[in-house]
């Protein structure tokens, strides 16, 4: 009888280990070892603690059987006297713990049986007491032992295998991202516009991350600007982008940030996260998410993909500026030199002969479009009039205001009005016209042939040379007024008239001659003597050949460093 | 030149999408029209039939998550079937099982949308 039995044990602790082998479910082989032993032994109540390895002393109750008043996953301190933790099993008395699953009356018909495996303690399963109160026999609890120790050991396997199933599918979703990314980034390298970038970020956020509400906020030329959103209840002022991007410097979740109320929006459209992103140690960008569509959280996991993502997204949004900035440029260039044709074209080309005299004028341009300008115009009652002129600044702008002063001066040509007038209404146009920090040094004078005569206002210019016949000084036409476009017209403009002979000499200049300085050498300008000297020097020569000697002698000086436009006029009377 | 394509076609008065190829960034916006043309019919519940489909990228992913509230809101769903397992994969491994019906084949999807009815 006996043998029978034992051999029946045996048979089942066989049986059971070949299930156990194979399975890698975890409740269902507690449930099979509590089943056989219920059923070997007719016990009517069993269960199964598991050692809670997140916190000491706490087990979590994983099957129960017999125990209706019993949950599973609740947990339970068992404290086991030192003695009986090394044995298999052992009877109840001084352990604590389970008051609440056994009467105390009770604890004398129960056992529990120590899980483990060759190194580790997994939990306890607690068994008792018989239908037919009889004892245990040891046999039986020998029998029990056994089926806890493969139980266990499969146990063991399971969470591994588990564990293992676990690992694998997140390396999968690791590999899964990477090639997401790598996609992407070969998608995002092709495009160049913006509008594409936004829709295929928007749509990577959605089916990668289950992310429907967003918003990307890129900054370019110092002000941030909203890119892109989706989902979002209330729009973002641009005051909101700012204040947003500015103060959020290192990644937010908005459920533990304390600066929460600050920012009404946020919560307002339910953005749960809110991630700077960096190039080159600069925040150039910042998205705010909302939660997921399936309410899972965000891991780490997901932030540092969302990052790359956003990543990837903002270098490509900020490739896509870079290039329209270029394009502009370029297109800018090419504006600016049509612009220089344009004003060519406003200078006297010829400059036109006037009887008597042997005249030059030519402006160098050191950019493509410059504010220096000359006029050489003939007038109705047969006088020409003779203009140099210097606008403050450079390029576009000053162009634009010597290109007015050019139109002003032809309309006033046919109207019989004096110079001095003229300049007063020019001044008052150009001073309504023009802001403050914007005027012209302007000299007109008006030459009349037959007699030699010539009348003029100087407007804050610098004074035109005249070298009489015969003399080694020179005079300075500095007689007129202020400057144009500074002030308004309340001191009249001073006209002088002077008498010019055969063999005097003329000659107008912007301060581009006189400033010129060798580079970095800005203190030693090329200056009024040295303008004299070379005029000296050439004095004979014709007006064009003076002009030319001039500006050889301002490019030898300087070394060709000519940072300014430069205009002569030189008129020599020769009869 | 990598190709996609859809087939549109009814199974017992159900809309089905067919999808041949590969499904990227590029060709996502063709499975957006074909599905914003479907809701703005007020023909809501779709069949996406992924048969002939080799290949899903993000984007593609995307465009379901996209749709599938206005298609819910209208009364419908969209129902997806016929997966490889490389498609499958990428779609369990996201979590889309949570969120869609995902079928082995078509009639499963017909079956299923004629109980909801």
């Amino acid at each position: 009888m006996n043998n029978n039995k034992s051999a029946f044990e045996l048979k089942t602790v066989l049986e059971t280990s070949r299930i156990l082998v194979e399975s890698r479910d975890s409740s269902f082989i507690l449930n099979n070892l509590l089943l056989i032993i219920m059923g070997r032994l007719l016990a009517t109540r069993s269960a199964v603690f598991i050692h809670d390895n997140t916190s000491n002393g706490q087990y979590i109750l994983k099957e129960a059987k017999g125990l209706p008043h019993l949950q599973k996953g609740e947990t339970f301190e068992i404290s086991v006297p030192a003695a009986k933790k090394e044995r298999s099993y052992f009877s109840m008395e001084t352990v604590t713990g389970l008051e609440e699953v056994i009467r105390d009356e009770e604890k004398g018909k129960f056992r529990l049986f120590n899980l483990r495996t060759m190194d580790h303690h997994h939990g306890y399963l607690l068994l008792g007491p018989k239908a037919n109160k009889q004892q245990f026999y040891k046999h039986e609890l020998e029998f029990v032992e056994s089926l806890c120790l493969i139980s266990t050991a499969a146990l063991v396997n399971s969470e591994l295998f588990e564990e293992l199933k676990k690992t694998h599918r997140n390396l999968d979703r690791r590999i899964h991202e990477l090639n997401t990314l790598f996609d992407l980034s070969k998608e995002f390298n092709v495009l160049t516009d913006r509008k594409q970038i936004a829709r295929i970020f928007k749509l990577t956020l959605l089916g990668q991350l289950f992310i429907r509400t967003f918003f990307l906020v890129y900054q370019n030329e110092d002000t941030p600007r909203l890119i892109t959103y989706n989902g979002l209840n209330t729009s973002l002022s641009q005051q909101e982008v700012e204040k947003i991007f500015n103060e959020v410097r290192s990644d937010i979740f908005v459920s533990d940030w304390e600066e929460e109320e600050k920012h009404p929006w946020v919560t307002e459209n339910g953005i749960s996260a809110l991630i700077p992103i960096s190039i080159q140690n600069t925040q150039v960008a910042l998205i705010g998410v909302g939660q997921r569509v399936n309410r899972v959280d965000f891991n780490e996991n997901d932030i540092n993909f969302l990052k790359s993502l956003a990543n990837l997204a903002v270098i490509s949004i900020q490739k896509t500026f870079f290039l329209e900035e270029q394009i502009d440029m370029e297109r800018m260039e090419e504006e600016l030199s049509i612009a220089k044709s344009i004003q060519q074209g406003l200078l006297p080309d010829p400059v036109p002969e006037i009887p008597g005299t042997d005249l030059a004028a030519k402006t160098v341009s050191s950019r493509e479009v410059g504010g220096d300008y000359f006029d050489v115009a003939t007038t109705p009652d047969g006088s020409t009039i003779l203009s140099i002129a210097d606008v403050t600044g450079k390029g576009v702008p000053a162009a634009l205001l010597m290109a007015n002063l050019q139109s002003m001066l032809h309309v006033l040509l046919p109207v019989e009005i004096s110079l001095k007038e003229a300049t007063e209404r020019m001044n008052s146009i150009m001073y309504k016209n023009t802001p403050a920090d914007k005027f012209i040094t302007f000299f007109w004078a008006k030459y009349n042939s037959d007699h030699q005569t010539l009348s003029y206002v100087n407007a804050g210019h610098n004074p035109p040379l005249l070298l009489r016949n015969g003399s080694e000084t020179f005079e300075e036409l500095s007689e007129g007024g202020l400057l144009l476009g500074a002030l308004e017209s309340t001191i009249p403009y001073v006209q002088t008239t002077i008498q010019l002979n055969r063999g005097d000499l003329l000659v107008c200049y912007t301060d581009g001659v006189t400033e010129a300085s060798p580079v970095n050498q800005e203190e030693k300008e090329f200056g009024v003597e040295r303008l004299q000297q070379s005029i000296l020097k050439n004095r004979s020569a014709t007006t064009s050949e003076i002009l030319d000697a001039i500006i050889t002698d301002v490019n030898g000086y300087s070394h060709n460093n000519i940072s300014d436009d430069l205009t002569l006029l030189i008129l020599k009377v020769i009869e | 030149m990598k190709s996609f394509k859809i087939e549109q076609r009814t199974n017992r008065g159900f809309e089905v999408l067919d999808l041949h190829g590969e499904l990227d960034a590029h060709t996502a916006s063709e499975l957006e029209e074909a599905l914003l043309k479907l809701i703005k019919n007020k023909k809501a519940n779709i069949i996406v039939n992924f048969n002939g489909l080799d290949y899903i990228a993000s984007a593609g992913l995307g465009v379901f998550m996209a749709y599938i509230e206005d298609v819910r809101e209208i009364g419908g769903d969209i129902k997806l079937t016929n997966m490889n397992n490389k498609v499958y994969n990428v779609f369990d491994l996201l979590g889309f099982p949570t969120l869609y019906d995902i079928l082995e084949d078509e009639n499963m999807a017909v079956q299923k949308f004629l109980k909801e009815q």
